[in-house]
């Protein structure tokens, strides 16, 4: 189908505003679990229970820092104009995505929602599981969007800049996470 | 160079489809609807026959409620105009005609027009609770013939909510904003079209989920929603819960579209400086929104899950109930500032168009509205002096104080223009001139309020519900009012009727103070509020209180025919009626779809407030560089 002239003379935006008001969003977000990890004194004290997997934490937020590589790597691409070179990336970081789930819910079968630390830990991870979805739905869209209409993601190349981010972000609290509800 | 005059030419072209009203139009609606409705009933009952519990059990109606939503939001048109687009399947056309305000789409003028229903709706609805409130409280005792005192407290807690969240939020953020921060800062949408979009299809869901919340059971916890309390009394507090938390997340959407407008999207030439005062105090609520709402939407969450998943946040010994009050506080206290602060910033734009001269202090306004923004995150333990260390005390009394400072800002600035200038008093500026005597008893009284001897005393009675009634009510109501009066023209390009407009303000003028004056008194005598059984003495006050409230509800039935009949056959107005020197009133009248048409854009080259006889025009129409 066509692309309509109208759609676009009414989503004006340019692609710095795009991407610029973006971090307000991302701005919300990061507040939104600032707050988990504050909670996680409150509710968790300062110990950490015997219980709490650290093998599969440190895993994971191993496994987080490595997916910086195709993240770097697909902005690199994409400030080169290589629009149908990120889709890879976006593959790989969805099934980084994928393990991050798998490893969250593993991690609450050992951790009862009912306790304290348990409490603000699940409903942290929950949070977290609630943006991988995300993740995973963003990188499917990209990646289709990129090979059944490649001359639409070029057009709106804003929107994979944003993903990017997005997941720079996410990485960027896990490692926050990690710190509070693992090593503090 | 282009002028003015060519741009009026080319404005002629910019209308869009011109298709005419239809009854298939609603469908998208009604499949909302549909969907909505089957998704969480269908949802409800698969979880309840799993569990072996009933859909009215807190964990069933929570997924009924999610899955409702997202039927809801399919229905509305969410696939084919958004999602399906963005995994790179067919894009939807683009609807200009009447049938875009019936579905979800990008355009934010008819976004906003939906809010403006969706606000009138859930006022009436919201009043209605009042009218009932008051109707119990005509007599002392417990008026068993008419509800009891469970469905009194259900009913003064939806009220409440409803009206905070589904009215005073979004009033003049939602149906004023939307449709002015892009005409007046000079571009055709905002930043996230879609996502505004988003954010309207999210209230009716969360609104009809709190009005029906006593089908399962209801909520007596008022709109605080405080634990224990909320986990032992109903499993309404569940939509209780997950309305208020997508109604903020429907306000953060705006916010951010508002913010990342403003910043990047200005026209040219337009610097902060010259940023219109409207757009100025949306950006300070939408800079509260993005940054304090992760407080009390979290909160929100770990009263949920305490509910459904058995967590023990603010329950069981090693719950921390008072921790809640931190987390509601923190923003809900700024929320009252997302309120007012748009609502002021309407003053400023309406009186320097009226007085016809230019905004007084024009830079200590937008530092008035900025620094009220950014004090009220210190304030929420105001809220709860009586729950607190004495510790706490002085430190959130004197913060609240403080506030007073900026508020003066913007106070003398709305003086200032006045003084001096001849204003031309018609039914909106009466309307605001009305809002800024109420806010002042409003916001005075709040001063009794963080008086931390005198709230001791206060808190808790009749007189903190005529405080924010003064400032609700009193101040950001009436300029909502105001605000569709004076921008009435814009939307419909007809005039409101003004012998109306005007009899209504004396109306409710009178009526308001009537119904809420008293509550002053009632409070101090000794009225608490939240009770539908009080102590004889208190009768006659209350019966007065009682027979105004219900003139003052029946009085909103003016304003609403007005705006109906007008729509349809006021009186024509021309293109800028008021004579404003505004960027929104430079653009034809009702605006087109495409506000100004391709290849043209306006570039800021004066102050948009110089009145001054023969002073030249504030904007000129380019034409936009090629790309
Ligand atoms: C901006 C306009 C204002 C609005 C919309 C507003 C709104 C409200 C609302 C809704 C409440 C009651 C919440 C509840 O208990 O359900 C309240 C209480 C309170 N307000 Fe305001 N207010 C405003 C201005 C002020 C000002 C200027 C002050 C102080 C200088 C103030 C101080 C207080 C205090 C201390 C309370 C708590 C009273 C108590 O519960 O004991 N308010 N306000
Ligand atoms: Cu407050």
């Amino acid at each position: 189908m066509a692309e309509n002239g109208y759609a676009s003379l009414m989503d004006p935006a340019p692609e710095r505003a795009k991407r610029g008001a973006f971090f307000f969003l991302t701005l919300f977000a990061s507040i939104v679990f600032a707050m988990w990890d504050l909670a996680r004194f409150l509710w968790g004290g300062t110990g950490v229970p015997s219980t709490l997997n650290m093998g599969v934490g440190i895993g994971l937020t191993v496994l987080m820092l490595i997916s910086l590589v195709p993240v770097f790597g697909a902005q690199r691409k994409l400030n080169q104009g290589d629009d149908k070179g990120i889709l890879s990336s976006m593959g790989a970081l969805l099934v980084v995505a994928v393990i991050m789930i798998c490893g969250i819910v593993y991690s609450w079968t050992s951790l009862p929602i009912s306790s304290g630390y348990g409490g603000i830990y699940d409903i942290t991870t929950g949070w977290f599981l609630l943006h991988f979805v995300a993740a995973i739905l963003a990188f499917l869209a990209t990646i289709m969007k990129g090979s059944r209409t490649p001359e639409r993601a070029k057009r709106e190349r804003w929107v994979s800049y944003n993903v990017l981010m997005y997941w720079g972000g996410m990485v960027v609290l896990w490692v926050v996470f990690f710190g509070i509800f693992y090593l503090a | 160079m282009a002028t003015n005059e060519m741009q009026a030419q080319a404005l002629n072209e910019t209308g869009g489809g011109k298709t005419s009203f239809a009854i298939s139009m609603l469908f998208p609606l009604f499949r909302a609807t549909l969907w909505g409705l089957t998704g969480y009933f269908a949802a409800a009952w698969i979880t309840a026959a799993l569990l072996g519990s009933v859909i009215v059990n807190p964990l069933p109606a929570t997924v009924g409620y999610i899955v409702g939503l997202v039927g809801w939001l399919m229905g509305s048109g969410l696939w084919e105009g958004w999602i399906r687009r963005a995994f790179g399947g067919a894009e939807a056309p683009a609807y200009t005609g009447v049938e875009r305000y019936f579905r979800f789409g990008p355009d934010s003028k008819s976004t906003a027009v939906r809010y403006v229903v969706f606000n009138v709706v859930a006022f009436f609805f919201a009043g209605l609770a009042a009218m009932a409130i008051r109707v119990e409280l005509l007599t002392p005792d417990s008026t068993g013939w008419w509800m009891s005192t469970i469905h009194y407290n259900m009913t003064f807690g939806i009220h409440g909510l409803m009206m905070l969240l589904a009215v005073a939020a979004s009033v003049i953020v939602g149906g004023v904003g939307y449709y002015l921060v892009p005409l007046m800062l000079g571009v055709r949408n905002v930043v996230f079209p879609k996502l505004l979009g988003l954010s309207w299809w999210l209230l009716p869901p969360a609104a009809f989920a709190v009005f029906m919340s006593p089908t399962i059971g209801g909520f007596q916890t008022g709109w605080w929603g405080y634990p224990p309390l909320a986990q032992n009394s109903g499993s309404g507090i569940v939509f209780y819960v997950l309305g208020a938390a997508t109604l903020l997340t429907a306000s953060v959407l705006g916010a951010i579209n508002i913010a990342g407008t403003m910043v990047y999207m200005r026209a040219k030439g337009m610097s902060l400086g010259r940023v219109p005062i409207f757009v100025w105090g949306l950006f300070a609520a939408s800079t509260i929104l993005i940054v304090e709402a992760p407080a009390t939407f979290t909160g929100a969450l770990m009263d949920l899950s305490d509910m459904i998943l058995g967590s023990h946040f603010y329950t069981g010994p090693t719950g921390h109930p008072l921790a809640y009050m931190d987390q509601f506080w923190f923003l809900f206290h700024p929320e009252v500032y997302v309120f007012a602060l748009p609502a002021f910033a309407i003053w400023l734009e309406i009186l320097p168009a009226a007085a016809k001269r230019p905004l007084f202090a024009r830079n200590w306004a937008i530092a008035g509205l900025v620094g009220v923004s950014m004090l009220g995150a210190m304030l929420g333990v105001h809220h709860y002096f009586t729950a607190v260390s004495p510790a706490r005390m002085p430190i959130f009394m004197t913060f609240t104080e403080t506030v007073s400072i900026p508020t003066g800002f913007i106070y003398l600035s709305a003086i200032g223009t006045l003084w001096g200038g001849r204003l031309k008093i018609n039914a909106a500026v009466l309307l605001v001139l009305m809002a800024m005597m109420n806010f002042l008893v409003g916001g005075l009284t709040g001063i009794f309020n963080a008086d931390v001897p005198a709230d001791l005393q206060l808190h808790n009675t009749y007189w903190v519900v005529a405080h924010f009634h003064y400032t609700i009510l009193g101040a950001v109501i009436f300029t909502w009012i105001a605000a569709l009066y004076w921008w009435f023209p814009k939307v419909t390009g007809r005039k409101i009727n003004e012998f109306w407009g005007k009899f209504h303000a004396w109306w409710f003028f009178v009526f308001f103070n009537c119904t809420f004056f008293p509550m002053f008194i009632a409070g101090i005598e000794g009225m608490n509020r939240r009770i539908a059984i009080y102590l004889p003495y208190l009768h006659g006050i209350n019966l007065f209180i009682s027979i105004s409230a219900f003139l003052l509800g029946a009085g909103f039935l003016i304003p609403l025919a007005n705006l109906v009949y007008s729509w349809r056959r006021g009186e024509k107005a021309e293109p800028n009626p008021w004579g404003s020197k505004g960027l929104e009133w430079q653009i034809k009248s009702p605006t087109p779809y495409i506000p100004f048409p391709e290849g043209t854009e306006p570039e800021v080259v004066g102050p948009n407030d110089n009145y001054a006889a023969g002073s030249k025009e504030p904007f000129v129409w380019v034409s936009t560089p090629s790309k």
